[in-house]
């Protein structure tokens, strides 16, 4: 078998002596003083601006800096070497279209495109390097039969792919009557390998136009090429020595080479990838070269709006009803690593909406599963969480309930428009791969109706259930690194800075860590950032240098100091959209706490309202907090000052949702049962005379301490 | 630094006596330290106490007031250089120059000037009457001023023909204007023996702070300073400074509010004025003089007035109602919004361009932001519907469509279900698509 | 006893930028002071204002505006005449005619209108597109193209295409753009991060922070533009020191306080007096806040604020 150094040295030789040929045969028609220009370029024969910092003028020019692009193609087996031979490649098939265009400054007459302007640069550059266009593909040689050669170029112009044509793919296209052009982004550039250089040279200009590359600064431009150029070869089987030749140099750019070609070819990884498949080739390059395609519309026989998302779907006009309080129900988001997903496969098991009468109630589980380098499993509940709101922005269909226990009605207009199970799974995959497009690479949904399948996967998703309520237990404060902020409030309360933590969610209540840790990786500029935690002042009251820098910045100067876990000292401001606000009762010396939906008094003398008007818009008011329902049971609630024991009064609803979690929160505290019973309610008083009788009687744990004021 | 309300808690009896009218000592010192009860409403507070609270609560600038009855103004008692930073309190009065000659025409032209604004009287609040010498064509117009109704500065800096002016204005509590290096003592004479302020003013910044720090020694406090009307630059650069060195570096020298007269400052040109006028509106103009107020004018500069004048943490609303748009009629559809000031203006706006008859209908949405209301739960299918049912919309339009805003389309289904009978329509999220959803729902 | 004046001069400015060639080309910002404070240190430019006109042609129904460039018929001529309006420092077109919800003119048709006005004067050239974020992505990168060389400032880069305008017209073209958001400081910041990320220098951005007519929400635009200047001025926030510039006679002639017929209002007198001072009212009140520049419609006005500038500074 032929060493792959051997190929690419032999078909680097092979360009070479054309180049020479064709060089000396030129000089020798028009004489070394000859312009060798290609039209319409400020940045003439790139390849040679480029990577040797030579401007060419002339074919005597030309000649000169020929002799350079030679001397780089050494034959010592070093991938230096191989990536050397590479460009001298490129660089000899400039040359050879150099002396073409010297002849000719028309040569190919409209049969190929040959050499772009700056402005057909531009054009495409713009896109390219803002992301529109996701990459482009050079595809080189025919395909194994033309109508794969249809269903490949089409398949990158759905995907927006640009797509670069050399060689026999050209006359199979044309015998499809396949168009081709500029205007539809396929562009048959050329007959041989050669014209390549019409290619290589869009990316010198792209990186010299775009990001201010100089010439000659060969680093800048293999740089530019790898990080902001997403390209990459498809080359055909029988691929020729001077094809490798000219793949090496595609890879010493970071564009990677897949072949079909399976002699004489050396697997490189994420370099030279042999995929016999031709139908694979789309989803090996673009995961190869690290392309996303945007998602943009969604395949479903309904409208897709948010202006769906109040719709209700009642009885009489209900088709399917999935009911979670009689049949197994469950939706789960689960990664997985990106191989072991098929991208958009939407795989239902169980019957479909139309085995069933219209109006029953029916079972149904939906798993999403979702890959990519930087997924993590903590974004899973982040991402399942707003399958509720994307299931009910579908026209027809409605949504509540979560985890393993669900309401999905779909009504009989969006049924008899074709609506069926694999719609969810279309919604689902194209909002997921759209929304955490920063994360997700690939992503295959199951819905599943068949009860026994149901029932075992229910059974799975609840394991996944319980551990990730493991995971959130044991995320302590102490137990991270960082900490985030969350600025989204300030455009009306522009002073406010949220710090969310493991143990204190924002107080909006709606912004926990881990949603600030997906926000902030999904949008790494915007309101959700890192806050480092190194520098610390005071553990117990919560205070450190970093929070405190962080808050200053994100205040614009109008806060400089914040603790975590007092209300006393330098309390967290709120922006006014807290659920609930704790404030001091001074004759028990304990706090009441009041949510958003109490409309009643409280033992201070002051109302909901009352309180939210002194604590909003980003003002520190010591001994008054705004902050979330959950926080309530959290260890980290006013620790600083002894913890939940303070807490003397609540609304019985409030009282009623956090009571369990506060009850354990008191008993791994203070080792004290039912705690909750010792906190009055507004149907026990609400003056504080009586109020502290009641405690008293209670044996509230607050008697006991410190007074706080 | 102002005290925290827990700070003011500390000095109260914590008896809860309740005598200032609070359920508790707790509840009383948060809205002392909010600025929405006095310190004094608690009989049992200490004079230490009170003492100590009137000079942490107090503002680095004074407040002034003139003016009587429904004329009277405040003046000051600014805490902050920019608005967001809390609040600026007290908007500034605009007011007219006149002078023996001119003065039948300007206050004519004034009294066009009536009209409300989001709940806010909008007229000239202040008559500037200016001594050129003419001393009983001066009086006579001071008597005009006085007949006119509003608040008066007297702008004269000789003490003899103030003192008589002040004899026929002195009961309409003016501002006497015209103290200055030379005629301080005679002015605060005058002014101290009528109970009215002075006004004092000088050639530089230099010569007003010296003159004010000598009254201030004279036991004068009533004070605001002239800015001066050497050019719009010095004018600028002065009442910048002043306010800047009350606020910034807490030299209440300079905390007093500040008399700006573009009407000497802008070449006789309005728009000058105006633009002037606007400028010291956002910049520390306590009270602004113009050489006259058309109703061109006012309208601008009334309504910036009162978006600075804004609490930023109490935003503007309007009444809850059914505002019909396009000349709309029972039969013509409903569209709801909020009540939060700028919403309506701008949904209003922008249903006036589409021509559709619409009726407006806004609920009390306690002055948030469609999607702040709805998250505060002050948008709801339950309050809409008793809106709808307080305001008997059913028995006034027998349109039964009811447009709602895009962003709260998740209420659609709840108010299907709460008002029965009406079709409700999802509109547009941005109020910039409107005009086309109207269109081409209606047109 | 004396008044010790202690002037406020921050130790960071704003950036400054320089639109059009040649000998009438103009510079924004640059200052370390708040904005017209010209009494604590030399405001290094002092603010500008642009005169704004239509592709759709002078805005005929205002008798002013109407009586300026009476006489000029084509662009090129009126182009001509708005850069003569007394005041002015520069021109601004404005493509109406390309949104696309509108005459959704084509795009060649729109950098044709383009070139006819930069071959009409010498005046630095601001161009503000359709409006519309998808059609201004490819409209604005046309123009950039087309006028290459001029030093143009197109406006406005959105949030929903500032890649391609930050790409095709500054690194592609070397003109100049404005980064807009909704009256939000953060929403500012977060475009101008975004913006720098795709490679685009500081000294290539103007921000354009939103606005309001006066008495229209102005309080917002005030407190943006505050907090703005305040973060990049006394806390060296370089993601927000870029100038600011507003064109404001869309907002300013389209409340009822300025298009109401004196007929349906006759106590408040013709409509043309109240936009005038609408405008002037806005303006200056931009020009208080931070901005560096505004864009005016009318010629009054423009001759006003211009001069009130020059009094001031």
């Amino acid at each position: 078998m032929k060493k792959l150094f051997d190929r690419v040295w032999d078909g680097t030789d092979q360009m070479v002596e054309l180049a020479e040929k064709a060089l000396a045969e030129t000089i020798a028609e028009l004489g070394e003083s000859a312009p060798a220009v290609m039209p319409n370029t400020a940045y003439n024969l790139s390849c040679y601006m480029a990577w040797l910092g030579k401007e060419i003028a002339t074919l005597g020019d030309l000649k000169a800096a020929f002799a350079e692009a030679k001397a780089m193609n050494v034959h010592e087996p070093r991938l230096g070497n191989v990536f050397e031979a590479g460009k001298a490649t490129f660089l000899a098939a400039e040359t050879i279209e150099a002396c073409r265009y010297a002849k000719d400054p028309d040569p190919y007459k409209g049969e190929y495109h040959g050499h772009l302007t700056d402005a057909e640069v531009r054009a495409l550059g713009v896109p390219l390097v803002t992301g529109d266009i996701p990459g482009f593909v050079v595809i080189v040689d025919p395909a194994p039969s033309d109508d794969a050669a249809v269903e490949l170029v089409k398949g990158y112009q759905s995907r927006g792919i640009y797509v670069f044509l050399l060689g026999g793919i050209i006359d199979q296209l044309k015998s499809k009557n396949f168009a081709m052009g500029i205007g539809v982004r396929v562009v048959p550039v050329g007959p041989d390998p050669w014209q390549v250089c019409h290619v290589i040279t869009v990316v010198h200009r792209a990186a010299m136009i775009f990001g201010a590359v100089k010439p000659g600064d060969v680093e800048a431009f293999d740089d530019y090429s790898f990080k902001r150029i997403f390209a990459f070869v498809n080359a055909f089987a029988p691929v020729r020595d001077i094809v490798v030749g000219c793949g090496a140099g595609a890879i010493a750019m970071g564009f990677p080479v897949i072949t079909n070609d399976e002699k004489d070819m050396w697997p490189v990884p994420k370099s030279l990838l042999i995929q016999p498949d031709v139908d694979a080739f789309i989803d090996t390059s673009l995961e190869a070269r690290d392309i996303k395609i945007k998602i943009t519309n969604i395949d479903i026989p309904v409208a897709f709006s948010s202006a769906f998302e109040g719709e209700i779907v009642r009885k009489s006009d209900m088709q399917v009803d999935v009911d979670g309080s009689k049949f197994d129900t469950f939706e789960l988001c689960r990664s997985r690593d990106v191989q072991d997903i098929e991208d958009h496969k939407i795989e239902l098991i169980g019957p479909d909406f139309d085995k069933f009468d219209a109006g029953s109630a029916i079972g149904m589980g939906i798993i999403v599963e979702v890959g990519g380098k930087d997924m993590q499993t903590d974004f899973e509940p982040v991402f399942e969480r707003n399958f509720h709101y994307f299931i009910n922005c579908i026209e027809g269909a409605m949504h509540t309930g979560q985890r393993d226990v669900l309401r999905v009605r779909l009504n009989k207009d969006a049924y008899a428009a074709g609506f069926r199970a694999k719609h969810f799974g279309e919604v689902l995959y194209a909002k997921v791969k759209s929304e955490y497009e920063a994360i997700v690479d690939k992503c295959q949904v199951t819905i599943i109706t068949d009860p026994d399948t149901l029932a075992k996967e229910r059974a799975e998703a609840k394991k996944i259930y319980d551990k990730r309520d493991e995971r959130l237990g044991s995320l302590t404060d102490e137990s991270v690194d960082i900490f985030y902020n969350c600025i989204l409030c300030q455009s009306f309360s522009p002073s406010h800075v949220c710090i969310v933590t493991p143990e204190r969610l924002g107080l909006c209540g709606a912004v926990s860590w881990l949603d600030a840790k997906a926000t902030h990786q999904l949008d790494p500029n915007g309101p959700c950032q890192v806050v480092t935690k190194e520098r610390v002042i005071d553990e117990k009251v919560g205070l450190w240098e970093d929070v405190n820098e962080n808050v200053s910045k994100y205040s614009h100067g109008n806060l400089e100091r914040v603790s975590l876990y007092s209300i006393m000292v330098d309390p967290m401001t709120s922006c006014g959209c807290f659920e609930c606000i704790c404030g001091i009762e001074p004759l028990t010396q304990g706090v009441v706490i009041v949510n958003r939906e109490h409309g009643g008094m409280t033992p201070i003398g002051m109302s909901f309202p009352d309180m939210a008007s002194m604590t909003g818009g980003g003002v520190q008011t010591p001994g008054f907090m705004g902050h979330g329902k959950q926080f309530i049971s959290s260890l980290k609630f006013m620790k600083t000052e002894g913890g939940p024991a303070r807490i003397v009064w609540m609304p019985k609803d409030l009282k009623e949702l956090v009571g369990a979690k506060l009850n354990a929160s008191a008993k791994a505290l203070y080792g004290i049962d039912d705690f909750t019973d010792m906190i009055a309610d507004e149907t026990v008083t609400e003056d504080p005379e009586e109020l502290l009788a009641y405690i008293t009687e209670k044996g509230h744990p607050v008697l006991t301490m410190d007074a706080l004021v | 630094m102002a005290l925290k309300g827990l700070d003011i808690f500390k000095l109260t009896p914590r008896t809860n006596c309740k005598e200032c009218g609070n359920p508790t000592c707790m509840a009383f010192s948060m809205k002392v330290a909010q600025g929405t009860a006095q310190i004094e409403d608690c009989p049992h507070m200490s004079a230490d106490a009170l003492d100590m609270i009137a000079g942490a609560t107090a503002p680095p600038m004074k407040s002034l007031a003139f003016g009587t009855g429904d004329a009277e103004l405040k003046l000051g008692g600014e805490t902050v250089l920019f608005r967001h930073e809390k609040t600026f309190v007290s908007r500034n009065p605009f007011g007219v120059n006149v002078n023996a000659a001119n003065v039948d025409a300007v206050l004519a032209e004034a009294a066009k000037i009536d009209y409300e604004r989001i709940g806010e009287r909008m007229r000239v609040d202040v008559v500037n009457v200016e001594y050129t010498g003419d001393k009983d064509g001066f009086l006579g117009a001071v008597k005009k001023a006085v007949d006119f109704g509003r608040a008066i500065i007297l702008e004269v800096s000789d003490a003899a023909v103030a003192k008589e002016a002040l004899e026929i204005a002195g009961a309409a509590k003016p501002i006497l204007n015209g103290a200055n290096a030379s005629n301080y003592k005679e002015m605060s004479e005058v002014a101290t023996a009528a109970g009215v302020a002075l006004g004092v003013g000088g050639a530089s910044l230099d010569e007003i702070y010296t003159t004010v720090k000598a009254l201030e020694e004279a036991g004068v406090k009533d004070m605001a300073i002239d800015v001066g009307s050497a050019s719009a630059k010095d004018a600028f650069a002065n009442t910048v400074q002043i306010r800047r060195a009350a606020i910034k570096d807490g030299d209440r020298s300079f905390g007093y509010p500040t008399i700006v007269n573009v009407g000497k400052i802008g070449g006789g040109c309005s728009y000058k004025e105006t633009g002037l006028a606007s400028l010291f509106t956002l910049k520390y103009g306590s009270v602004v003089l113009m050489s006259s107020i058309s109703y061109a004018q006012a309208l601008p500069l009334y309504g910036l007035r009162q978006n600075i004048y804004t609490d930023p943490q109490k935003p503007m609303t309007v009444e809850a109602g059914n505002y019909p748009l396009n000349v709309a009629t029972a039969a013509s559809p409903c569209a709801l919004t909020v009540d939060f000031a700028l919403t309506y203006f701008i949904i209003a706006g922008e249903i006036e361009r589409s021509g559709v008859p619409v009726n407006l209908l806004i609920p009390d949405a306690g002055g948030y932001s469609v999607l702040t209301a709805w998250a505060a739960g002050k948008l709801s299918a339950g309050s809409i519907a008793k809106f709808i049912k307080e305001q008997d919309i059913e028995g006034k339009i027998s349109s039964r469509d009811l447009m709602i805003p895009g962003k709260v389309a998740v209420l659609k289904g709840e108010l299907e279900d709460s008002l029965p009978g009406w079709n409700i329509i999802v509109a547009p999220n941005e109020a910039v698509s409107l005009v086309k959803f109207l269109k081409e729902r209606y047109a | 006893m004396s008044f010790t004046k202690s002037p406020q001069v921050f130790s960071s400015k704003v950036t400054e930028i320089e639109i059009g060639t040649g000998s009438e080309a103009v510079r924004l910002g640059g200052e370390n002071t708040l904005p017209l404070y010209s009494f604590d240190a030399d405001t290094k430019n002092p603010p500008l204002v642009g005169i704004d006109f239509s592709d759709k042609g002078p805005d005929t129904d205002i008798p002013g505006v109407a009586a300026f460039f009476a006489g000029a018929d084509t662009l090129g001529a009126v182009a001509k005449r708005a850069s003569e309006a007394e005041g002015a420092s520069f021109v601004c077109f404005s493509l109406n005619s390309a949104d696309p919800n509108g005459d959704d003119e084509a795009v060649d048709v729109s950098v044709a209108k383009c070139k006819e006005v930069a071959d009409a004067v010498t005046k630095p050239l601001v161009i503000q597109g359709s409006g519309n974020a998808e059609k201004d992505a490819e409209l604005l990168g046309a123009v950039a193209e087309a006028l290459s060389g001029k030093n143009v400032l197109l406006m406005s880069a959105v949030e929903d295409n500032y890649k391609g305008i930050a790409v095709g017209a500054v690194l592609a073209y070397g003109q100049k753009i404005a980064a807009e958001s909704a009256v939000d400081i953060n929403l500012a910041k977060q475009l101008n991060v975004m913006i720098g990320q795709q490679g685009v220098s500081s000294d290539s951005y103007v921000m354009h922070v939103g606005n309001a007519a006066a008495g229209y929400g102005f309080e917002y635009v005030a407190s943006a533009m505050e907090r703005i200047r305040g973060a990049g001025l006394s806390q060296n926030d370089d993601m927000l020191q870029a100038p600011i510039l507003t064109p404001l006679a869309a907002d300013a002639w389209s409340v009822k306080e300025s298009i109401a017929p004196e007929e349906d209002f006759p106590e408040w007198g013709p409509a043309e007096e109240r936009g005038i001072n609408m405008e002037v009212s806005t303006a200056m009140a931009c020009l208080a806040s931070g901005s560096n520049a505004v864009i005016l419609k009318h010629p009054e006005s423009v001759k006003t604020v211009a001069a009130l500038v020059g009094e001031l500074v």
